[in-house]
């Protein structure tokens, strides 16, 4: 009788532990702490220069050189995480989304540079995953890589092996 | 018992008039054939065109449409504005973020199919599907100019096999095209069928594009020259433009600053799509059209079942003597009502089984015409799980509407007792 308890309050503390296994992290935390890229922009003032003027445009190169080369932050190699994010499809079999790109923010407009490369994760599903339509946002869960970058182009990228999703609901405003 | 009796007595009492419901039959049939048949094509449309590629990050062309570029790009359908020149595509294929770039030359046709210049390349990076490769099923690529590799759907309709000749014609869409008569096609492969817009196209050498237009000038030959193809093969054939490229990453998250690269190249005005996104934009324009259709569909079901209840309704009146009988006969009113309900359902799934006959056979009459035309691969076998709730709702609707002629019936079995009034 007393086994058969236990057995049974295993049963149900099990899925509860499961779900606690992901730490939910937020995108910021992908960045290293003290990379700041903007250091090198505060000699200019920004907020009096026009899109088209040369100097921002010159500054916009810089910029997305200095995002090129974000680094990654090792200690989340290995870590099974929870974070939401709008998805870009890559890959998929039939109507569902086996592998996808996660981005912090949504549309790639022409005005902002891309995310900087510590900020876009590339999601990739053993099994397929459901129709996902391009920048839709989900709650993803899996185990984050770290992959050394093959180019001298860029810094090394963020791999996440997907084990969960959830479609992101925004919370009801009171 | 009763279910039994009551199904057995309504099978019987609908085939013994048959006559005046077998119209109503044949509308519920057409309705869920139509119902079914467009349900089938968009989810099979939809799937050719997202397995035809595979692995590839980034499509490039010159600055048009996302969409239009896919189209003509990786579906070999509609024309292509600009070109792009070849100098802008070694910039790209130098690239150290760019694993391959496979080059892309469209403009020519045969009988009717695409004709692809492209490199070898092409054949080890485009994937199909679940990143499947392209096989040979006979033969090998090409190696020299005037070398041609067919899909299995030319080969299948046109009867090509290897060594036969093929004469390209200049231009794509039209039956009246010029020749290029003076350099015929030899074919020296055949590929496996891939369910892609693979299977209908001609895939030759860059070379063997630039060879064909040497002694042509403005889409028409130039008049007083003409340049054997054993010459031709002697000058620099280089392309100097082609139409698309097909761009592998080293690293995929590279996407979307390999994208902003491409848009703001300087030298000339390109555009790099990612095939994902252009997919759902494209199913984003069509969805409108398909809800359109969807919802006519919906419609002409509806009238049918409007139809069955019609008639139903009309027959009521003659059939009081019959209630008032099975009601000596120790039926209840509610048994009555369930009558007319198996009645209705009953027809209802006859219709929709003939229904599904019809789209199952006029899916095995078209397959190999949609495959040619379009690439698109018709399933022809069971129905799809989204079909079958399709049917499930058509039955569910059928029953609910035959509740109507049901609950007359009650009310008369009610209201008669058992002398019916005529």
């Amino acid at each position: 009788m007393r086994t058969l308890i236990f057995l049974l309050s295993c049963l149900f503390i099990s899925p509860l532990l499961a779900a606690d296994s992901y730490r939910q992290i937020a995108w910021e935390e992908l960045i290293p702490k003290g990379w700041d890229p903007a250091k090198e922009f505060r000699d200019l003032d920004l907020a009096n220069l026009k899109d088209s003027d040369p100097r921002a445009m010159e500054a916009l190169e810089r910029m997305k050189t200095v995002w090129a080369q974000a680094p990654t932050e090792p200690s989340l190699a290995g870590k099974k995480v929870r974070l939401p994010g709008f998805v870009i499809p890559l890959e998929r079999k039939g109507a569902s989304v086996t592998e996808f790109l996660l981005l912090p923010y949504f549309g790639a407009c022409i005005h902002t540079p891309p995310p900087p490369a510590n900020q876009i994760i590339h999601a990739v599903s053993a099994r397929p995953r459901g129709r996902m339509h391009s920048m839709e946002a989900f709650w993803v869960s899996g185990t984050l890589e770290i992959r050394r970058s093959e180019t001298d182009w860029g810094n090394a990228g963020y791999r996440l092996k997907v084990e969960r999703i959830e479609r992101y609901e925004e919370p009801l405003r009171k | 018992m009763r279910t039994r009796a009551i199904l057995r007595i309504a099978r019987l009492s609908a085939f013994s008039r048959r006559s005046t419901l077998v119209l109503t039959l044949a509308a519920i049939a057409l309705a869920t054939a139509l119902l079914i048949g467009v349900e089938r094509i968009r989810h099979d449309t939809r799937q050719s065109f997202v397995q035809s590629v595979s692995g590839v990050d980034l499509v490039v062309g010159p600055r048009t449409g996302a969409v239009q570029l896919m189209l003509y790009a990786v579906f070999r359908t509609g024309s292509a504005t600009h070109t792009l020149r070849w100098s802008s595509y070694r910039a790209l294929a130098d690239h150290p973020a760019v694993a391959w770039a496979v080059p892309l030359s469209l403009g020519d046709s045969y009988r009717g199919f695409p004709v692809l210049g492209t490199t070898p390349d092409y054949f080890a990076h485009y994937r199909y599907g679940d990143k499947r490769s392209l096989t040979l099923r006979a033969g090998r690529t090409f190696e020299r100019p005037f070398e041609a590799v067919v899909g299995s759907e030319i080969a299948k309709r046109l009867g090509q096999t290897i060594d036969s000749r093929l004469l390209l014609s200049h231009g794509a869409g039209n039956d009246l095209l010029p020749e290029h008569g003076d350099k015929p096609f030899t074919v020296v492969g055949v590929l496996a069928p891939t369910g892609t817009p693979v299977d209908r196209t001609v895939h030759v050498s860059l070379e063997s594009i630039t060879a064909l237009h040497l002694d042509w000038a403005g889409g028409a030959p130039l008049p007083g020259v003409t340049i054997p193809p054993e010459l031709a093969t002697k000058f620099d054939l280089t392309p100097q433009e082609i139409t698309a490229v097909l761009v592998g990453l080293k690293q995929r998250s590279d996407a979307f600053r390999m994208q902003r690269f491409v848009n703001a190249f300087r030298d000339e005005a390109l555009m790099a799509v990612l095939p994902g996104v252009a997919l759902d934009e494209l199913w984003d324009t069509l969805d409108i059209f398909e809800r359109a259709l969807r919802g006519i569909s919906v419609l002409v079901v509806l009238v049918s079942l409007a139809g069955l209840v019609a008639t139903l309704l009309a027959g009521l009146n003659e059939r009081r003597r019959e209630l008032a009988i099975l009601r000596s006969l120790g039926a209840s009113p509610l048994d009555l009502f369930l009558l007319l309900a198996c009645e209705g359902l009953l027809i209802t799934a006859a219709g929709a089984a003939a229904g599904l006959l019809l789209v199952t056979g006029a899916a095995w009459w078209l397959h190999d015409a949609l495959r040619g035309a379009f690439g698109v691969e018709l399933s022809t076998l069971l129905p799809s799980p989204d079909e079958a709730w399709l049917l499930a709702t058509i039955l569910s609707t059928g029953l609910l509407a035959s509740a109507i002629p049901a609950f007359r019936a009650w009310r008369m079995a009610l209201a008669d007792g058992l002398t019916p009034r005529q």
